[in-house]
């Protein structure tokens, strides 16, 4: 293969200044593409999507413990009290926790069903605790969830759901609240991501 | 010289005469439309005589922008069915029926949720052949995704894609890609729950494309928003009217050029590897394009219209519609295409990352660079013993994969739920509203009791006959959730009300509309949040128009 076309010459100007050409062209297009990604991404972000939803005191809207979890269709989530019995089926955490409807495998609305006692998802099939605990399916976590704020009837705060990752009760079941003239509130702008199956079984991961 | 108007007109009828110098300028004429071909020789092509010399027939070819596309003689070799069974020609041409059919369609379609599906309806209902061109336009999406499948598997089978056909194949798996991508944006645009749910979980699925950032910014630009809405409708009918059908003609001509560029292959124990058959054909061997290609070409395409066609006049075919868009109830059992089914049933398998993404993208790079990792210098069957076998092992898994991916594998929900949805479901007909609306006898007719349905109405009979084998099927006591869930003296009641009386010409008062309402009972029931009641129902409404006994 030793003929003079592989041979080594010397750029001239003229081949140097087209490099140059080409490779400000080339970055002239990427920055045009960068432009339109910018263009094209939806004007939307995050905590935008969502709000403050008050639910009700807690005389008229607290669902009873254990019973089957409160749908809230307009606001995708499922409000749900969970006592002795499914928090021994679940994470072991008693309380009050705010459900987002939509499964966390690929976006369908899972549905409670009563005759088993637990969610469903309609599309792939995954099962899940009224707490949200995984239970099978092709799930990769448990449920998210929205933040729960219980505040007395002055609107001062009483209770909150944790939402720094990582932290001690990080998304975990809030305490029912004694008082019945306490007033719940969803805040569906918050979604809580637990970071894998039963995070809250073999102890809570630090 | 002062310029005389219509010179050569008066030259030539001064020459020939008024009706021979039309007759010659008309030739004229049609001589420059067809780059070469004057009256006599279109006619002698019509004839099938045998072309003069010089062969006036090969100057459209060098001449014109269409005819160039297409080589002037092919191979006597592949004008057979065989190797080719015509799927590459095929496919091209149920594109061309979807750009026809889908144009028509973009008239009386805006692609906003609340319109949409109204404009569905509209083409259904009120414009003339609209139904039809929706059919059409349907099944010709679905053709084309078989058509293009097989085109590719007869590739394969054959060893066409061996050298010097590399990037031909490269260029094909693309237009594989395309042909998907359209069929698949072209499912989110009746806007019903079909639609909706379908694409939700496809767009999910780019949610798991790595790393997260990545993932979520790639859902966001094709969904144009946290869920499925106006803006996500307007990206998918731009992708699925504009981009895709743009890419797709781009590489359709890339592909074809390299077709002709190299010539079809010839059936494999005709043609050695890195052989170039486009030039070296001697005289005897080549089939002029014209007139014993096109002809042949015609004809099949004749037959494909035929095939298009007559499924759906005999009404045999129809495209479904189901509901308006939900977006805050998930049909039990939300499936994808059939042609999706694969996938659908990995996604079963675990985690959406790897099943959806990564393991699909594995697989379209293993295909595009097949023809470069293939080192077998043979295109013969005998030789080819393990790449066969590895196509037909694949073709296997694929239909395993779509087997799981049908509803009944690994989504068992509720046994009432179940069947509750097996005889009316919320989306498409099911066996009960099936039943003909002068057998829907009003009355609650009960699983326990079935002699008491009326003898003139045997489909409402064997329905209830086909709901009792099903109820009595159901395990009665299930262990679910590690908990014991018992279903004892489970049966099912078909509860049938008149909801409207008209008078038909006759001025009798006459049924109209009935409502029908499916409860399932056992002894344990929980009280059903619908209606407050023990048990699990559903409830529909059934018209005198609707119709569904006839399938539609």
């Amino acid at each position: 293969m030793a003929d003079s076309g592989m041979q080594f010459r010397n750029v001239s100007r003229r081949e140097f200044l087209n490099y140059v050409w080409a490779g400000s062209l080339a970055i002239f297009m990427a920055a045009s593409g960068g432009a339109m990604l910018a263009f094209a991404m939806p004007r939307f972000k995050e905590g935008e999507f969502g709000g403050m939803y008050t639910v009700g005191t807690v005389a008229e809207k607290m669902p009873a413990a254990d019973a089957p979890p409160v749908n809230y269709p307009d606001v995708k989530f499922w409000l749900v009290n969970i006592g002795p019995e499914e928090a021994a089926k679940g994470g072991g955490i008693q309380g009050l926790a705010a459900m987002y409807k939509v499964c966390v495998h690929l976006g369908c609305l899972y549905a409670w069903v009563d005759s088993t006692v637990r969610f469903e998802c309609p599309c792939h099939g995954s099962k899940y605790q009224a707490d949200g605990t995984y239970i099978e399916g092709p799930a990769p976590r448990d449920l998210d969830r929205f933040k729960v704020v219980i505040t007395d009837g002055q609107g001062n705060l009483k209770y909150e759901t944790v939402v720094t990752n990582a932290s001690p009760g990080y998304g975990a079941p809030i305490p029912v609240p004694t008082d019945s003239s306490f007033v719940i509130k969803v805040d569906t702008g918050i979604k809580i991501e637990m970071g894998k199956r039963h995070y809250y079984q073999g102890g809570q991961p630090t | 010289m002062t310029p005389e108007p219509f010179a050569t007109w008066r030259r030539m009828i001064k020459e020939h005469g008024l009706i021979k110098t039309v007759f010659l300028r008309v030739d004229d004429t049609v001589t420059r439309i067809t780059t070469g071909l004057n009256i006599n020789d279109i006619r002698s092509v019509l004839r099938g005589d045998p072309p003069g010399k010089p062969n006036p027939r090969v100057k459209p070819h060098t001449e014109s922008a269409i005819f160039h596309i297409w080589p002037s003689f092919y191979h006597e070799a592949v004008t057979k069915f065989y190797p080719t069974f015509r799927l590459g020609m095929l496919s091209t041409l149920l594109f061309f029926v979807e750009i026809m059919t889908g144009l028509f369609l973009m008239v009386y379609y805006t692609p906003a949720p609340g319109v949409a599906y109204d404009n569905m309806l509209k083409i259904l209902s009120n414009v003339p052949m609209g139904q039809f061109i929706r059919d059409m336009h349907r099944l010709a999406a679905e053709f084309m995704v078989v058509a293009v499948w097989l085109h590719m598997g007869r590739t394969f089978l054959t060893g066409s894609y061996k050298k010097p056909r590399q990037f031909t194949w490269a260029t094909g798996v693309i237009l594989l890609i395309i042909t998907i991508a359209l069929s698949y944006t072209g499912y989110l645009l009746p806007w019903d729950q079909l639609a909706y749910w379908a694409v939700t979980i496809g767009a999910s699925m780019a949610d798991a494309a790595p790393p997260p950032e990545v993932g979520k910014a790639v859902a966001l630009l094709l969904k144009g928003g946290p869920d499925l809405g106006a803006a996500g409708l307007l990206r998918f009918y731009l992708l699925h009217v504009f981009a895709l059908p743009l890419g797709a003609i781009l590489f359709i001509f890339v592909h074809y050029y390299k077709v002709v560029r190299h010539g079809h292959s010839l059936p494999p124990e005709m043609e050695q590897i890195g052989e170039d058959t486009a030039r070296k054909v001697s005289q005897d061997k080549r089939v002029p394009f014209l007139p014993d290609v096109l002809t042949n070409e015609l004809v099949w395409f004749g037959i494909l219209m035929v095939a298009l066609v007559v499924p759906i006049a005999l009404n045999i075919y129809n495209a479904p519609l189901e509901h308006a868009a939900n977006p805050s109830s998930t049909p039990l059992h939300t499936v994808a295409p059939w042609y999706f089914l694969f996938i659908q049933g990995w996604l079963k398998l675990g985690d959406k990352t790897f099943w959806g993404v990564i393991f699909p993208t594995i697989l379209i790079g293993l295909l595009l660079l097949w023809p470069y990792l293939d080192y077998n210098p043979s295109r013969r069957y005998g030789d080819r013993r393990i790449a066969l076998a590895a196509m037909f092992g694949v073709i296997g898994i694929f239909v395993v994969s779509s087997f799981m991916g049908t509803p009944g594998f690994a989504v068992v929900t509720a046994p009432q739920i179940e069947i509750g949805h097996e005889f009316m479901p919320g989306e498409q007909v099911g066996p009960i509203r099936a039943i003909p609306f002068d057998q829907m006898k009003v009355g609650t007719w009960s699983t326990q009791d079935l002699a008491s349905i009326p003898d003139d109405a045997p489909q409402l009979k064997a329905v209830m006959e086909e709901l009792a084998a099903a109820t009595a099927a159901v395990p009665p006591v299930q262990t679910v959730n590690d908990k014991e869930v018992r279903y004892t003296n489970m049966y099912g009641e078909l509860t049938i009300t008149e909801a409207q009386l008209a008078k038909d010409s006759a001025g009798t008062l006459k049924p109209t509309l009935k409502q029908l309402v499916l409860g399932v009972h056992w002894d344990e029931q929980p009280i059903d949040p619908t209606n407050g009641q023990p048990g699990y129902f559903v409830f529909t409404f059934v018209s005198v128009d609707s119709n569904y006994s006839s399938g539609e």
